[in-house]
């Protein structure tokens, strides 16, 4: 078998040199697309006002680099705050909710209703209630992550085989150790799904949270440009947000790979 | 595999020594369904005994109850070391292997092997230096950093049997460990467990469908009735030790096959009966 064979290797080798390769093909593929982009928009003369050139958007980036790294850090920090925190408070719902049947019944409709309010409705409220600081935009991307967390952890915890928790039992373990030692390794796959997809919700969130006002923020970069009419920035500040995106879920799948190492075997 | 051994064959149980644990009328229901139903057995000391039955005879919860994980129906009488007690209080103290080797894909295979040391509150390093000099004798020298994934059927197999040997306890319940290897292997776990458990010294309670093993390994074998699970037939085996793989040809074995097969059997065609008309 191939997968036995594979992984016969030392781990070293099995992540160091694939990785390389791996990481060699995508900066390949992102440079065949820019000079396509560059390439199509010269070739057939598309108008600046409906997709300018790459070279031009670059150019906005580097002639004020101070504004893009300012709102870059920004967003960051919002949507971290927002997905770690939202992250481990759904992971410790979903842990209350295993234990007390009686707090899940009660609540999780509640938190089903809160998924169903329009996030720009609640928005609105966030704002009111906590101003416009980096802590309104971190609730927000907040709201948008615990929930998919929350459901995914509950579905992680449930499904531990129930033979391997008499095993534990057996062993004279206490509800926490078969909690911290069992369930919670073994929820760490689903887990890890709906991470994955809170790492782009909470970035939503945190750029749609900046457009309810603010100075700094890659969403702040996008509303000014929208308004100025400026095709280039829009350009430039959705360039700057698909990087922070593409990195903050590709740092989130990294995790994944280096802590989920044994795959969805069991 | 197969050592000269420095220590005589085991003594046989001794009968008037107070037994490790007695049930005696234990009966458990689920719902509608009777699983056992006055059941008595005793294990001793040292003692090494096979339990064999149809399928669905209620050998899985007979195990259960032993593991301290079920509680049997009022009525009956479990004892253990000589006082009478519930099942929940036989958690954490009979070192219990399912028939699945359950082993966590998180964990290499020294990890997995000190688990229930682990739970115990054993400090990790002292467990697993110990895990690692006991390597060796499970046959697992080299792999001490595999991940369950890496490893082999009959591997993982011994991975288990090792964490349940580090868990020191007087009784182990061995709930047809080799049942899902192949016949070649399967063999050679039987005798290395057999030269194992001389060594160590463990009161043994092991459950197989396979009555060549049950006979191979026991001092004694349980033939069970179909269910509701009871004792049918207890069976001495007095075959000398240590025993060597040609005795499965020998006549007194035969012999014993004969008698304990003829006793499942006859249940096994009462259960297929049962089934039968259930079905219809």
């Amino acid at each position: 078998m191939s997968a036995a064979l594979a992984a016969a290797a030392p781990p070293a080798g099995r992540r160091g040199h694939p990785l390389v390769r791996r990481i060699g093909g995508r900066v390949l593929a992102l440079l065949a697309v820019a000079l396509a982009w560059e390439g199509l928009v010269l070739l057939f003369g598309i108008r600046p006002f409906y997709l300018p050139r790459l070279s031009s958007v670059l150019g906005a980036i580097l002639a004020t680099p101070g504004a893009y790294a300012a709102g870059f850090l920004r967003t960051l920090a919002e949507t971290l705050i927002g997905f770690v925190a939202g992250g481990a408070f759904g992971v410790a719902i979903a842990v209350a909710f295993l234990r007390l049947r009686a707090l899940r019944e009660l609540v999780f409709p509640l938190f089903v209703v809160s998924q169903t309010i329009p996030v720009i409705a609640f928005g609105a409220l966030v704002v009111l209630w906590f101003g416009n600081t980096l802590l309104a935009k971190a609730v927000i991307a907040f709201y948008l992550t615990f929930f998919p967390v929350t459901v995914n952890a509950l579905i992680g915890l449930e499904s531990v085989d129930p033979r391997q928790i008499a095993l534990m039992r057996s062993f004279g373990a206490a509800p926490r150790q078969i909690l911290l030692q069992l369930q919670l390794p073994s929820a760490l796959p689903q887990i890890f799904v709906a991470l994955r997809l809170a790492a782009s919700l909470s970035l939503v969130g945190a750029i749609v949270g900046e457009w309810f006002g603010d100075t700094t923020g890659l969403g702040v970069l996008l509303l000014q440009a929208m308004y100025n009419e400026n095709v280039v920035a829009i350009w430039a500040a959705l360039l700057v947000s698909a990087l922070l995106g593409t990195g903050f879920y590709a740092a989130v799948a990294a995790l994944e790979r280096r802590l989920v190492f044994w795959g969805a075997e069991q | 595999m197969l050592r000269p051994k420095d220590d005589a064959p085991l003594p046989g149980p001794a009968p008037a020594a107070e037994p490790l644990i007695a049930l005696t009328g234990v009966d458990k229901t689920f719902g509608p369904v009777k699983a056992l139903s006055g059941f008595t057995a005793t294990v001793g000391r040292g003692e090494f005994v096979t339990v064999v039955g149809p399928s669905g005879c209620g050998k899985s919860t007979l195990f259960n109850i032993v593991a301290g994980l079920e509680e049997p129906d009022a009525g009956g009488a479990l004892r253990f070391e000589g006082r009478s007690c519930h099942a929940a209080e036989l958690l954490g103290r009979v070192s219990f292997m399912p028939q699945r080797d359950l082993l966590l894909p998180w964990r290499n295979v020294v990890d997995n092997a000190i688990l229930a040391l682990e739970i115990e509150g054993r400090p990790r390093r002292e467990a697993r230096a110990e895990a690692l000099r006991m390597l060796p004798e499970f046959g697992l020298a080299g792999f001490e950093a595999q991940y369950p994934h890496q490893l082999s059927g009959g591997m993982r197999q011994r991975v288990a049997l090792m964490r349940t040997f580090m868990f020191e306890r007087d009784l182990m319940l061995l709930d047809e460990p080799f049942g899902a290897l192949d016949a070649l292997t399967r063999t050679m776990m039987q005798r290395w467990l057999l030269d194992v458990w001389q060594r160590h010294r463990r009161t043994i309670l092991f459950i197989t469908h396979d009555v060549d093993e049950a006979i191979f390994l026991g001092d004694r074998v349980l033939v069970m009735t179909a269910r509701p699970g009871a004792v049918k037939l207890e069976q001495r085996i007095d075959l000398p030790r240590p025993r060597r793989p040609d005795l499965v040809t020998a006549p007194e074995f035969i012999r014993l096959k004969r008698t304990l097969l003829e006793a499942i059997e006859e249940e096994s065609m009462k259960s297929f009966q049962t089934s039968q008309e259930t079905a219809r």
